[in-house]
């Protein structure tokens, strides 16, 4: 498997889970153009779309207290991970189309977008730790508030300090500056103290790693233009393929809009315009999924929330309502007031418990479907670039060149051997006979003695390889 | 720590002591309360001061007394530092009584908090003592972010063209940018004063479990900085998306400041940042990794992100020069990358390297693909005139010679290839003759397009010789092996062989003659044959004039084949004619082409002008 290993140790369940989808299709023995069985590849896209409906389904079917929980964000990674892997079979098995238009088209374009999402996610990681960033002031915060000792007003101030950094990180980016100069009026006025004003705003949120003219908005209002079904013509030239790649396509858009409905990030926004049409047997959940983040975003409390994460939602009622409290506390502390801060602060433990444990999780995933993302591409551009069954008929009247030119029928060198073992592995990354090929590609007969000796001399090699 | 500095306070401390020690007694006594009595009895003996007596009338209250004392005295002692704007690490008086200021009250509410919980009082003043600590700790924390600030600043200012920008004015006032050559210098990006106060600080703050804020403050302050810095190096923030779309000029320009401003983050920029935190947070090896990773993560993430994109977009043939360049670069750096982020902070970010270095790999491995790509879809509509050198031969050729000067690079990047299992033979001389087998047919099925079989053979000799002197004594060659130069200048000697074969042996046939039946020959009379001669030779010379050898030697080489064939026939035959009965009484009107003027053009492809003439 390429390039991933360093960073899949702690996702490797997901890695294993597509070694073994390839494994159990290994005995399917793809052709070289890809066009095998017309039936086969058809229940082949029709399981494909099923599986996308039910990982949907279930997603679409999460209560309102857990839809844009952490752990729900991390199940719709975990599920575009599914997907996309899926995705990436359904392709390798259909190689011989991807070169051919339309689906030459239609796959450049599936590959724009993915590029537009790889700019999400660095957008979404750069929010995650933002985030983090929260969590820290957080944790000044129970640190401060969670101990043994009496509540002093010194603690409570220390606690103040954090909660005020806290809600102007959590101001969204646009009105934060305004918000602000407001803030440092009005949350100073607790006993007079001059002090609290001067100590605000050191909070500095982390600046984002795009550039600054970037935008989320931006970024999901190009994914998701000219997202339409095929046209029948583009389904029937494709044998059916192009309805994988526009389900594929609603996938990565639906789910790049949703982290960033759920995560802060640069210039966020959430208008963009996804239609599907009904038919398709996805629709439904990821319909349902849109239209409920939406109305999400559109409550009144949620308008100008920097994420709708619950948990994002949770710290940021938590921290004004702590605050107002703090605010109207009297020293020396009734016992009725700290028993009231003591209560508040054990609310927050179980949020502060799942940030702290789902933050970085989720930014590995994240994290992680980038490189899927990128590999997906990157073996789609091989295949592109590999031009399908014409680097067999090269090599095979390379050998026989080779071997006229010798005169003797056992010329073929390692490093042809070698070159024939890279061809395969990128073509079909699965042991196809040699003879195979050469019934496939029509190979002249006068090279077909060649091939004879080939596939002896292949078995070898193709064992080594595939023993790795 | 300097308890009896300030005399006039002189009294107070010593009754701070007494406090202490009272409270130390009872922290480690049963029968508190007497313990208190029998002691403060004894020392009420040697001080006769009002607060004594008042400890007295106020009964067993005496210990809330005493830390009310010292709480006062801490309190004169700070009070204005901390409710005054003004900065006092200005004065290292000033901030050092501060100090002292602090850890008498750390100590104070250490030693009496086990007294607080059976006594309200002293549980009362103890809150004070903690409010009063948390706003001395606020204004450290003030201190501690203005110190950074102050250091960064006088820094730069102290050195105007400081490393980040390495430009100074030369003699004529323009700017000149040193090259940076000896990467083995740390800047010490604060002084080494104000190290040892934020030190200080840090201590102290850390000590009260305020290290969070700390951290925070810091790593904020730092990051800044170091975020300035990467710009002033002129690295842009770039998404993956504008870097796809960037034109490839710019590009290149940018892959070239991101190598410099890589090279200087990873062996000047972050290094300096790690040992600042080590020396600030000395003594707490826990929040330096951390508050080091706070600070890097940014700016190593930009740097990633932009070797990343680069990695992932285009792979037109012409950015492999500098796609190797940001290869190497990674390369060059994994071992700072180890050393740098290898705690458990950032061992996601060393983690991200290597994958991405991996991934710059993967690119190059793909630009090969598109310029086999680039070879295999080259159409072969046209023919070259004259059979001469087909451009695809010098791009490849030259670009592969290019490519070879980054043979070790090379080698690298295709061997981890091999690595994972793809090909088992050296992958670097696989790949160079798979691309020139893939150039060869390329070219074989372009010398299909010529109607004449001798131009075909001249242009695959025209194009092999290319081939075979470019590979020559070079790191190319040395991969392809001399058995594949071998082999190849064999295949030229094939193609010249097919040359004479399919231009000239019809005519050489046409003057062969056997001495035996001169006169009677199956192919006409001598005469008839110096006629068709004549006239075949003038097609060729005539088609020929317009053919194109490129190389001296091969051209010096086809004439000397041609003439050693053609002229002993042509002097064997004129000689038969000359003496036969049908040359007549004046022969050498037949004789078109008298030995010294038969003359056999081809052109050179550099000059164009008629270069042999020969005999």
């Amino acid at each position: 498997m390429p390039a991933t290993d360093s960073y899949q140790g702690s996702s490797s369940p997901l890695t294993s889970f597509g070694r073994s989808i390839l494994s159990i299709r290994r005995d399917q023995v793809p052709t070289m153009d890809g066009s095998h069985d017309p039936t086969n590849q058809e229940l082949e896209l029709e399981t494909f779309q099923k599986q996308v409906a039910e990982q949907f389904n279930e997603l679409s079917s999460a209560g309102p207290d857990e839809l844009l929980s952490l752990s729900w964000v991390r199940n719709l990674l975990d599920v575009f991970i599914c997907c996309q892997e899926e995705f990436r079979i359904v392709l390798f098995n259909n190689k011989g189309y991807l070169g051919r238009p339309p689906m030459d088209r239609l796959i450049g374009e599936f590959y724009e977008r993915s590029v537009k999402a790889l700019d999400v996610c660095n957008a979404i990681r750069d929010g995650i730790e933002q985030v983090r960033q929260w969590e820290k002031l957080l944790e000044i915060v129970l640190c401060a508030l969670d101990n043994q000792k009496a509540l002093g007003e010194g603690q409570i101030r220390r606690a103040k300090k954090a909660l005020i950094d806290l809600l102007i990180g959590m101001l969204d980016e646009k009105e934060s500056n305004a918000a602000l100069a407001h803030r440092n009026r009005s949350f100073g006025r607790n006993n007079g103290s001059s002090k609290d004003q001067k100590n605000l705003g050191h909070f500095r949120s982390l600046s984002w790693s795009v550039s600054r003219a970037w935008s989320a908005s931006k970024q999901l209002q190009t994914m998701a233009y000219n997202l339409s079904a095929p046209k029948a013509n583009d389904v029937m030239a494709t044998n059916g393929l192009a309805v994988a790649v526009y389900t594929m396509s609603c996938v990565i858009t639906l789910v790049m809009w949703a982290l960033v409905a759920a995560i802060p990030c640069q210039d966020r926004g959430l208008q963009i315009h996804f239609s599907v049409p009904r038919q398709f047997i996805w629709a439904p959940p990821i319909l349902s999924i849109y239209e409920r983040i939406l109305e999400e975003s559109k409550k009144r409390d949620r308008k100008n929330a920097c994420g709708l994460l619950k948990e994002i939602h949770q710290t940021e009622k938590w921290t004004r309502q702590m605050n107002e409290l703090l605010d109207s506390l009297q020293f020396p502390l009734s016992e009725e007031k700290e028993a009231e801060v003591r209560q508040r602060v054990e609310e927050l433990k179980p949020v502060f418990g799942t940030l702290k444990d789902g933050l970085q999780p989720m930014e590995r995933l994240v994290r992680e479907v980038f490189h899927r993302i990128v590999r997906s591409r990157t073996e789609g551009l091989d295949s592109l670039g590999r031009g399908g069954g014409q680097d067999f008929l090269i090599l095979a009247s390379g050998l026989c060149k080779r071997m006229d030119f010798d005169g003797k029928k056992d010329g073929i060198s390692d490093a042809f051997l070698a070159q024939s073992c890279r061809l395969f592995s990128i073509a079909c990354r699965a042991p196809v006979s040699w003879e195979v090929a050469v019934v496939q590609h029509k190979v002249p007969d006068s090279h077909r003695c060649v091939a004879e000796i080939f596939a002896q001399k292949l078995p070898s090699v193709f064992l080594a390889y595939f023993a790795l | 720590m300097g308890d009896s500095d300030s005399t006039s306070n002189g009294g107070e401390e010593k009754l701070i002591a007494v406090a202490r020690h009272i409270a130390k007694t009872l922290g480690h006594s049963d029968s508190m309360t007497d313990d208190i009595l029998q002691i403060f009895s004894t020392f009420d003996g040697r001080f006769s001061r009002e607060k004594l007596s008042d400890a007295a009338t106020m009964h067993a209250a005496s210990p809330a007394a005493a830390l009310d004392d010292c709480l006062s005295s801490i309190h004169r002692q700070i009070s204005h530092a901390i409710s005054s704007d003004a900065p006092i690490w200005l004065d290292p008086a000033e901030s050092s009584a501060f100090l002292d200021a602090v850890d008498d009250l750390v100590a104070t509410i250490r030693d009496f908090t086990p007294l607080a919980r059976d006594n309200q009082a002293v549980a009362a003043a103890l809150d004070r003592a903690e409010d009063l600590l948390q706003q001395a700790l606020f204004k450290l924390e003030d201190e501690f972010r203005a110190l950074i600030r102050r250091g960064t600043d006088s820094f730069d200012s102290a050195r105007p063209g400081s490393l980040e920008s390495s430009d100074s004015e030369s003699e004529d006032g323009l700017p000149v940018a040193h090259p940076v050559t000896d990467f083995n210098i740390i800047i010490d990006a604060l002084p080494s004063s104000t190290i040892n106060d934020l030190n200080e600080i840090a201590k102290r703050m850390v000590a009260v479990d305020y290290g969070r804020e700390c951290s925070h403050a810091y790593s904020a302050c730092r990051r800044e900085f170091l975020e300035e810095s990467l710009s002033r190096l002129g690295l842009q923030k770039l998404s993956t998306e504008e870097v796809q779309k960037l034109p490839w000029p710019e590009l290149e320009d940018e892959i070239e400041r991101w190598c410099n401003s890589a090279v200087f983050s990873l062996r000047v920029l972050f290094p300096s940042e790690r040992r600042l935190c080590d020396r600030v947070f000395y003594g707490f090896p826990t929040t330096a990794d951390f508050s080091f990773m706070e600070v890097c993560r940014g700016s190593a993430t930009q740097l990633l992100n932009f070797a990343d994109a680069v990695a992932i977009s285009s792979r037109s043939p012409e950015r492999l020069f500098k796609v190797l360049d940001v290869y190497e670069t990674l390369r060059d750096l994994m071992p700072e990358f180890e050393l740098l982020f290898s705690d458990q902070y950032c061992v996601l970010l060393r983690n991200e390297a290597m994958a991405i270095w991996r991934r710059v790999g993967e690119a190059i491995r793909g630009i090969f693909m598109e310029l086999e790509n680039l070879i295999r879809r080259d159409p072969a509509k046209s023919a070259v005139p004259g059979g001469g050198l087909h451009p695809i031969t010098r791009y490849v050729m030259n670009y592969l010679r290019a490519a070879c000067k980054s043979q070790q690079t090379l080698e690298q990047v295709f061997e981890e290839e091999r690595e994972r299992g793809m090909a088992p033979a050296s992958s670097l001389s696989v790949q160079m003759a798979w691309i020139m087998e893939l150039l060869e047919s390329n070219l074989e099925a372009k010398s299909k397009i010529y109607r004449d079989a001798a131009l075909s053979s001249v242009f695959m000799m025209n194009n092999g010789r290319y081939i075979v002197q470019k590979v020559k004594d070079n790191e190319l060659g040395m991969l392809l092996g001399d058995d594949w130069i071998r082999k190849h200048n064999a295949k030229i000697r094939q193609f010249h062989v097919n040359y004479q074969r399919s231009s000239w042996n019809k005519v050489i046939g046409v003057l062969k003659v056997d001495n035996a039946n001169a006169n009677a020959n199956a192919g006409g009379s001598l005469k008839d044959r110096l006629k068709m001669f004549n006239s075949q030779f003038e097609d060729i010379l005539k088609t020929q004039s317009s053919w194109v050898i490129f190389d001296d030697q091969l051209r010096d080489q086809l004439r000397t084949s041609v003439s050693e064939n053609l002229l002993p026939a042509y002097r064997n035959f004129i000689g038969k004619f000359q003496t036969s009965p049908e040359a007549g009484r004046n022969p050498d009107r037949h004789i078109k082409h008298k030995c010294l003027f038969l003359s056999f053009d081809l052109k050179s492809s550099e000059s164009k002008r008629v270069v042999a003439k020969y005999i």
